[in-house]
């Protein structure tokens, strides 16, 4: 099948920020796919790009087979999209702007708008200004999939809203994939995103870091955490991959991938240290060390020689 | 049937489901013969995405626990309830070890861990005497 979203090296730039950098990436379809990144890592910016807001500097964008730039409109008229402050028209009522969004939209939209306001209890003669933040959002997620998208955009949409709503988007998206729709989220809820994603993304300063089934990176990943006697006892050569590593003091934490676990067992043995503290992290701990170690390393891109050596210095030294 | 996810756990949340459709058939609030909710629901009902629910009922298939009932879905089979029961001593092993490993890193000693097991145990008796 067909990717859902396809971006091919694919770069832009506000200024002096480089909001995406060389960005390639590919959506298949039936998926719910997590973005993930800290404020300003290029999330919003990569989704406007796809809806046609905004043009990419370089690079090649497809979304359900279509090019954002040429066919800005047929792409939004097919995908739902719920951003995170929903413009609506305040002056009318609940079931009155579904009725007006059903005139952009094939039969059937206003008989599905009804039913997902229905499920979500919301009161069709009430106005939109005189709406909660949540109740909005649930309007505005009911607008976006009232014609059943076979892609669903959501950019943060349950920032600020409280559990019981939050909990009803995430059953909307489940519903969705359920159906072998594909949902794109962008959120800062990794407890959320651990439940509903198959596949995550995480940003960093307009870069892909990484972007791969979660199920694989959790499994992958485990979190070592060894107490040397002294500070200056040098850590054992962790048998894995080590994606990150921080000391405080004489205690060192890293982040390994494809850990062999029987191996830092033997190690910690011959060179008599106690035994390692091996867990599984969670996608947060996960999310929180890749970010803090990217930072470091685009800060060390930017410095000098000497003050790369210094900040490794102090990233690997005393706290 | 109420499933209750908990993703800081360190549980990988297939395995979760796993292990709380087993408690509920050992304790009794799934019947040998009764159908799970199927795929979907549960994935609505605990706010899970589908294909960890179907991994998990894969699992608890391929385990005996779970048989395939033609055109209707999923149900609890009829050697299930024997299974489960005897797995959940499993299960709790499985929790303790964790913690035991947990107290025997710091330090805790075999004794002070039995006496703590023994005060927790009556501290809970006593909360709810059955």
């Amino acid at each position: 099948m067909n990717p859902v979203i396809q971006l091919n090296c694919v770069s832009k730039r506000f200024g002096k920020v480089q909001a995406l950098d060389d960005v390639t990436l590919q959506i298949q379809p039936g998926t719910v796919c997590a973005v993930l990144g800290a404020n300003g890592a290029g999330k919003s910016t990569a989704i406007r790009l796809l809806l046609g807001f905004e043009s990419p500097d370089r690079g090649g964008i497809e979304v359900l087979g279509m090019n954002p730039h040429t066919h800005a409109l047929e792409i939004r008229s097919r995908v739902g999209y719920v951003s995170d402050a929903p413009p609506l028209y305040e002056w009318m009522t609940v079931q009155e702007i579904g009725w007006f969004a059903a005139g952009f939209y094939p039969t059937g939209y206003q008989a599905e708008y009804d039913k997902l306001t229905k499920r979500f209890d919301l009161d069709p003669s009430q106005k939109i200004k005189g709406l909660s933040k949540g109740t909005r959002a649930k309007v505005a997620l009911s607008l976006a999939m009232a014609h059943r998208p076979p892609l669903l955009i959501m950019d943060e949409p349950t920032s600020g809203l409280d559990p019981l709503v939050r909990r009803e988007f995430l059953e909307s998206m489940i519903d969705v994939a359920a159906e072998g729709r594909s949902v794109l989220l962008s959120s800062h809820q990794v407890g959320e995103v651990e439940r509903v994603a198959d596949d995550v993304i995480v940003l960093m300063n307009g870069k892909v870091i990484a972007h791969e089934r979660l199920e694989d990176l959790k499994q992958s990943v485990t979190e070592v955490a060894l107490s040397l006697p002294t500070v200056n006892t040098s850590p054992p050569a962790i048998p894995g991959n080590a994606v990150a590593h921080v000391a405080y003091g004489h205690e060192h934490v890293w982040l390994v991938r494809d850990l062999d676990a029987g191996r830092l067992a033997d190690l910690c043995r011959a060179q008599e240290l106690p035994q390692a503290i091996v867990r599984k992290p969670s996608l947060e701990e996960i999310l929180l060390t890749l970010l803090r170690q990217n930072r470091n390393q685009h800060a060390a891109v930017m410095a000098t020689p000497a003050a790369l050596m210094a900040a490794k210095s102090t990233a690997h030294g005393q706290k | 049937m109420i499933c209750q996810i908990d993703t800081n756990n360190g549980i990988p949340i297939y395995e979760q489901i796993c292990r709380q459709v087993k408690f509920a058939i050992a304790n009794g609030s799934l019947l040998v013969g009764e159908h799970v909710p199927s795929v979907r629901d549960m994935a609505t009902r605990a706010a899970v995405n589908v294909n960890t629910v179907a991994r998990a009922y894969r699992d608890l298939q391929a385990e005996g626990v779970l048989i395939s009932i033609r055109g209707t879905g999923l149900a609890i089979s009829a050697d299930a309830l024997e299974k489960c029961r005897r797995s959940r001593l499993n299960m709790i092993g499985e929790r303790l070890r964790y913690i035991l490993r947990e107290a025997m890193q710091n330090g805790v000693t075999s004794d002070e861990i039995h006496s703590l097991v023994r005060s927790e145990w009556d501290a809970l008796q006593q909360e709810s005497p059955s």
